[in-house]
């Protein structure tokens, strides 16, 4: 596993050019080119704001930014999934011809996600500021929330990058499996309105305590839960230990199967 | 030190008939996925030492390249270990993970980090590169606007740059114009000069022999031989002739049949069937074409016009070609070539390069050679017609093989006029 990491860092330079290749492709370099990619999570966040705060009617305060400080998060996770899950197929040419630690190719789809993630906290936070919400000290703890998540993530992503090397309708059926995952983690609902008995059932989604946490963060302007996060940690890494382990089997037969 | 070590490695390929890479597939239909296995690799045992430079030889499909990806770690092995010491580079096929719209100095940058290095050792090594490839002046043009050539000396120089350990070479050398190739291969002796341990496969014989320490042939998966670079590719080379006069004898029985089937038709049988006849033991290797013009019979003679298959060196020789036309033809061109037994080309021409219109057919054209000037050895005649973009019409490879003998101790493929001066 340390001589996996290392390598790994060997190989941070490509990681690199990975990342910036994918961010270009997707800002196209320019600003208005970094904003459109926000034209689909705000056509969402219209969508179930207009339905959750007009129809369903979910009495929240500003529940726009309740649920926007959901979303984008919620965007990082199942985008960086679904996209890890084609990423091994998509880059055949390099995985039958050179080596590498395959790895990194899920590696580069979660993290240009990330980066992705951190400019859309700054939308985040000037949405808060113009929102009157305004932002709290608690915000240092922001960092350690992300940090998790990206753990989380990296897991299901390597774990989906290497089945759907074998199953390649993965890809399809995620796009199913990612809708029920947004609707079974309070990210349009509080966590109050889940019903006492079916609430430890949503406590074994990882999502659900990495956005509770968010929105403690962001929208209430309070600390997280530390007990919660600390045991969603560890279950990210033992995931991560898991899924990591699965791949390193799985990417043996890379090169024959695609 | 071994810096590469194989330890009985098995390696098979699953050929699936009708493959089914969906969850979908796999479940409801079973059956579907049968398959043969192959064997590429069965039990092979290779120590490589530091600093050695290694030829692979062997037939298409003998488990060359297999072994290279497995050292590589693309693949993996089925059975058995492999231990590999220092930093891999491997160039099995140039140029995966360029990008056509980025310039050739950013694909330096990407494909070389691919390669596993950071972005300072790039950077020193960036003005090396892009000496090597000889491509300054489009280095900063997308590479789409590169010709194929352009292309290849790019990522070879990508890939031969990078600092290797170990340096894995797939048949890629006959890249760009020949003095691209010989830069490389200026290249390849530098790094081996340098400790670098280099295993390439190769087709080219004679590459083999010049660079590398040790050869290794490999015939279906197993290792046939390995040590002495001479000793394993001549038992190579022996293993292909055997295994091409048998299939030649076959062929030339076939040939045989079928002529004399047409020639029953025919009014000439019996000359027909004598000719055929002439040709016969000296058909034992390859021929090809379509017959419009068909090499009848070939023979040497020396000035008496004795037919004869030693000569001294020196001698005059005639050789002459019976033919007959089946078909008529535009233009035809008449060739020889003259090949040692280790299949060095040491002379050919044609009455074309030479010049020679060719208006009346009349069966039967000779070559004169004023002076044999050929060194000690056996050798080979190849025979062609053709017409003169070269589309074969007959060709006859090895049709005759004859002997020549020097009196002195000369070496080399010919006797060049020469003189001595005592000043």
């Amino acid at each position: 596993m340390i001589e996996n990491i290392k390598e790994i860092y060997r190989y941070r330079e490509m990681l690199k050019n990975l990342v910036k290749k994918d961010l270009r492709t997707r800002y196209k370099g320019s600003f208005l080119g970094f904003l459109w990619t926000f034209v689909n999570p705000l056509l969402q966040l219209i969508v179930y704001t207009i339905i959750f705060s007009t129809v369903m009617r979910i009495n929240i305060d500003k529940f726009y930014m309740f649920l926007f400080v959901g979303l984008l998060p919620w965007i990082f996770f199942s985008t960086s999934v679904q996209v890890s899950a084609g990423t091994i197929i998509a880059n055949k040419d390099l995985v039958k011809k050179i080596y590498f630690p395959r790895e990194i190719l899920p590696l580069s789809v979660v993290t240009s996600g990330l980066v992705n993630l951190l400019f859309g906290f700054i939308i985040i936070f000037i949405s808060l500021i113009i929102s009157k919400i305004g932002i709290t000290v608690s915000l240092v703890y922001l960092p350690i929330v992300i940090i998790v998540e990206y753990i989380i993530t990296l897991a299901f992503s390597f774990l989906v990058s290497a089945l759907n090397v074998y199953f390649r309708d993965l890809e399809h059926i995620l796009g199913i499996v990612m809708m029920a995952w947004f609707y079974f983690t309070p990210i349009i609902f509080p966590i109050r309105m889940i019903p006492k008995e079916y609430l430890k059932y949503f406590f074994l989604n990882p999502m659900t305590p990495i956005i509770v946490s968010y929105k403690d963060i962001l929208y209430y302007g309070r600390s997280p839960d530390f007990l919660m996060l600390g045991i969603s940690m560890l279950i990210g890494l033992l995931i991560i230990i898991f899924s990591y382990n699965v791949f390193k089997i799985l990417q043996k037969n890379f090169a024959e199967e695609i | 030190m071994d810096v590469i070590k194989v330890k009985d490695v098995w390696k098979k390929y699953k050929i699936y008939h009708d493959k089914g890479s969906t969850l979908k597939e796999r479940i409801l239909f079973k059956n579907r996925n049968r398959y043969e296995e192959r064997w590429a690799l069965k039990g092979i045992d290779l120590d490589i030492k530091k600093g050695e430079t290694v030829g692979l030889i062997g037939e298409n499909g003998s488990g060359k390249s297999t072994l290279l990806k497995l050292l590589t770690k693309i693949i993996y092995p089925n059975k058995g270990e492999i231990e590999i010491k220092g930093k891999v580079s491997s160039l099995l096929e140039l140029g995966a993970g360029f990008h056509p719209d980025m310039t050739g100095r950013e694909n330096i940058y990407m494909n070389a980090s691919i390669f596993g290095l950071t972005k300072e050792e790039i950077d020193k090594k960036l003005d090396d590169i892009i000496s090597f490839s000889g491509l300054e002046d489009f280095i900063d043009n997308p590479v789409r606007t590169y010709s194929s050539g352009m292309y290849m000396r790019l990522a070879f120089s990508v890939a031969i740059n990078v600092d290797a350990d170990i340096l894995l070479i797939d048949e890629v050398l006959a890249v760009g114009d020949t003095s691209f190739q010989k830069k490389c291969i200026e290249k390849m002796v530098e790094l081996k000069n340098k400790g670098v341990t280099i295993v390439f496969v190769s087709h080219d014989n004679n590459m083999v022999k010049r660079l590398c320490d040790k050869a290794i042939w490999l015939k279906n998966g197993n290792i046939a031989s390995q040590g002495i670079v001479k000793d394993v590719i001549n038992n190579y080379l022996d293993h292909l002739n055997t295994k091409s006069n048998i299939k030649c004898t076959e062929d030339s029985k076939n040939e045989i049949n079928s002529t004399n089937n047409q020639v029953i038709s025919e009014r000439e049988v019996s000359i027909e069937k004598e000719e055929v006849k002439d040709i016969k033991p000296a058909n034992k290797n390859k021929r090809w074409g379509n017959k419009y013009v068909e090499i009848l019979q070939v023979d040497m003679f020396d000035k008496d016009n004795k037919s004869k298959h030693i000569f001294i060196s020196g001698e005059t020789v005639r050789i002459s070609i019976k033919y007959k036309v089946n078909k008529k033809v535009d233009d035809v061109v008449f060739g020889i070539g003259i090949f040692r037994d280790d299949e060095v080309c040491c002379y050919g021409t044609n009455t074309f390069i030479d010049n020679y219109k060719i208006d009346k057919l009349t069966g039967r054209i000779d070559v004169e050679i004023d002076n044999l000037n050929l060194i000690t050895g056996k050798y080979y005649l190849d025979v062609a017609v053709h017409d003169k973009f070269g589309l074969p019409y007959d060709y006859i490879k090895k049709i005759l093989s004859f002997n020549v003998e020097t009196r002195t101790e000369e070496i080399g493929v010919v006797r060049l006029a020469h003189k001595w001066h005592i000043l």
